[in-house]
């Protein structure tokens, strides 16, 4: 009888460590369908449905998080350079409070596109596994690669992959 | 111990444990803040590590990496 005790404790304690663990997204799969309010009032929310044919590079990003906004000036050029081949870059703020978010934009204006998702809401759909992480989905809507962190050396490879991954 | 009451003690337990919830690394807004650091000081932290690591022959480990974002 105690041994049965244990053994519902047991796996009552994995059931709960279990919970809220979700499939992250992996090189292969297709991507979530994301659509999100942006961070400036004044403009209309974004969707991945909206881009269709596109080569969508989304990335998780906060204020706190150094590394994001190393990478994120960076990331700008690399939108200049191929918007005109069909490269669309979502940069997904998780700042709660969001004005957090807005303030470091003050500073650093970026061209791209850049939803807000201050409950995490994609980012749990995502299931991110670390601050930044990056998704390039290709025209098919298949995740093509995922990045974790950011090294500005990184760059290389990341732009290698969106080029290889461009309409044409 | 009755069967019973180690049943209504084992739930007991379990329904305790919904309370623990994994901080996700998209909200560690907070914990990325320089007063929620073990230390105050950085650079007293930065020496202290150093002579760690050089004692232990190891490095790294020792904060959330990246101000908290679970990086690197």
């Amino acid at each position: 009888m105690m041994k049965r005790g244990f053994l519902t404790l047991g796996l009552g304690l994995m059931t709960s460590a279990l919970v809220g663990l979700a499939h992250a997204i992996e090189e292969g799969d297709p991507a979530p369908d994301f659509s999100l309010p942006s961070i400036y009032a004044d403009q209309p929310a974004i969707a991945l449905a909206d881009m269709p044919g596109k080569t969508v590079y989304v990335d998780f990003w906060a204020s706190w998080c150094a590394p994001c906004l190393t990478s994120l000036p960076l990331y700008n050029d690399l939108y200049n350079k191929y918007r005109d081949r069909g490269l669309e870059v979502v940069a997904i703020n998780v700042d709660n409070p969001i004005e957090d978010g807005l303030d470091f934009l003050l500073d650093t204006p970026l061209d791209f596109l850049i939803p807000s998702d201050p409950e995490g809401d994609m980012a749990t759909q995502f299931a991110v596994i670390g601050m930044p992480s990056s998704y390039l989905i290709g025209p098919d809507g298949e995740v093509k690669l995922v990045h974790m962190g950011f090294r500005p050396t990184d760059m290389e490879m990341i732009e290698a992959a969106i080029v290889a991954n461009l309409r044409d | 111990m009755p069967a019973k009451m180690r049943l209504i003690l084992s739930s007991i337990t379990l329904a305790l444990l919904a309370a623990c919830s994994q901080v996700q690394p998209w909200e560690r807004g907070y914990l990325a803040k320089q007063e929620m650091a073990w230390d105050s000081d950085p650079l007293e932290r930065a020496l202290n590590d150093h002579i760690f690591f050089s004692k232990e022959a190891s490095s790294g480990g020792n904060t959330a990496a990246g101000g908290g974002c679970g990086c690197n």
